[in-house]
Formats: structure tokens, C-alpha cells, sequence
């Protein structure tokens, strides 16, 4: 995306008479794109709490003692 | 904890805010392509009253209530209010703005497609609100 950003913006102020940007598409693309990132963001988010979550419950197999409920001190 | 490993934090908080910046370069950029008005815009004027649009083209021809422009002209619109706040929209063409008094505020499209759209007041603006609208008609040019 970073790549695509610079082509976006050196096409964007041409003023040749006639063609014009359609502003339907271009608001209802950004929209668009905005919700695609605004569901990558709460996937990754959700997503990595409820794996650490699930990962660091007390039950999970993997999970190690404390060095305090090692020494039975909590 | 000085064995523990964050890398794959670092790498979380890169994903997410390299999105973010993307979000933000992404919508600042498309507003300025909006915004910009093409030089050989028509400019027509539109003032919002209780209950009704008036428009007056740069000929000088006025019209109540409804609204004929030409496909593929672009068009500027300067709207002012003559009472309380309203806002002026034509839904099917994303075109909104509000009318205040006291303001003029601009904002330019150009119809891509022929036929009848309507216009529509977009803020509360009193009681005949809901039926506060105009009719747009988009002819080709010939």
C-alpha cells in the first residue's frame, strides 16, 4: 500500500477540461477501503487477545507455574 | 523477565500502525482530490429557506424547486441559507453540504449520468422538513 500511495497522488490533480473525477466512486472507494482496514484492525486486535487469552489460561497444558506458586508463596 | 522475547509485540504494534497511517495519507489524500474545483466549473447558486431550494445559474436563470444540468459539466455550488441551518444533498451523487446562514459553502460534482435525482434537505430543519426537496435533472448534451 505504501507503494500504491505515490501513484494515487502524483495522478490526482489533472484539469484537463472534461474529465473529471467521478466523486460517487471515489467516496464510496475510500469507504470501501477504510471498512476493509477498519476489519483488519479489530481482526488483529480481537484476534490476538483471544489467543493470549486462550494460550495463558491456567488450564492450558503449556502453562508453567510462577516462580511464587512454585514456592506455594501466593 | 530479561529472557523474554518482544518481537512479536513490536511486529503487532507495526502492523497496526502502519494501518493507521495508511487510513489517515488515504483519506487526507482522497478529500483533496474532491475538493479540488475544476477551473472551468459552473458556478450556481443555491440558497436553502423553509421550506424550499432556489438555484440561479451564472446566466442568471433562476429556478425553484428544481434543478437542470448537463451531463458531464462540472458544477460548483455556492449555498447559502436565508433562515436556519439545512443542508443541501443529492443523495445519488454523494453531494452534501450544509447551508448556514451567514456562510457560503462550496462543493462541486458533475453529473455522469443522465435522468431525474432528487435533492433533499439533509439537516432538521423545522417542520416540513421531511418534504423540503427538489428535483434534479441531468440532460445529455446535444
Amino acid at each position: 500500500m505504501i507503494m500504491i500511495y505515490p501513484i494515487n497522488f502524483s495522478l490526482a490533480l489533472e484539469d484537463d477540461p472534461g474529465k473529471y473525477i467521478n466523486r460517487k466512486a471515489e467516496v464510496w472507494n475510500l469507504f470501501y477501503r477504510m471498512m476493509t482496514v477498519a476489519f483488519v484492525i479489530g481482526s488483529v486486535v480481537s484476534g490476538t487477545l483471544i489467543w493470549l487469552v486462550w494460550r495463558f489460561r491456567e488450564s492450558n497444558p503449556k502453562a508453567k507455574k510462577t516462580k511464587y506458586e512454585e514456592q506455594g508463596k501466593w | 523477565m530479561s529472557e523474554h522475547s518482544s518481537w512479536p509485540e513490536w511486529i503487532y504494534v507495526g502492523v497496526v500502525v502502519a494501518l493507521l497511517i495508511y487510513v489517515g495519507a488515504e483519506a487526507w489524500n482522497i478529500e483533496r482530490i474532491i475538493e479540488h474545483i475544476p477551473s472551468d466549473a459552473e458556478i450556481i447558486q443555491v440558497a436553502g429557506q423553509q421550506w424550499f431550494w432556489t438555484f440561479e445559474h451564472e446566466d442568471g436563470t433562476k429556478e425553484i424547486g428544481e434543478l437542470h444540468l448537463k451531463k458531464d459539466h462540472a458544477y460548483k455550488f455556492e449555498v447559502v441559507s436565508k433562515d436556519v441551518i439545512h443542508s443541501f444533498n443529492i443523495h445519488d451523487y454523494v453531494v452534501l453540504v450544509d447551508a448556514v446562514p451567514g456562510r457560503v459553502n462550496t462543493v462541486w460534482f458533475s453529473p455522469d449520468e443522465s435522468g431525474e435525482f432528487d435533492i433533499q434537505c439533509r439537516e432538521y430543519c423545522g417542520l416540513i422538513h421531511y418534504n423540503m426537496r427538489a428535483k434534479l435533472y441531468v440532460d445529455d448534451e446535444s
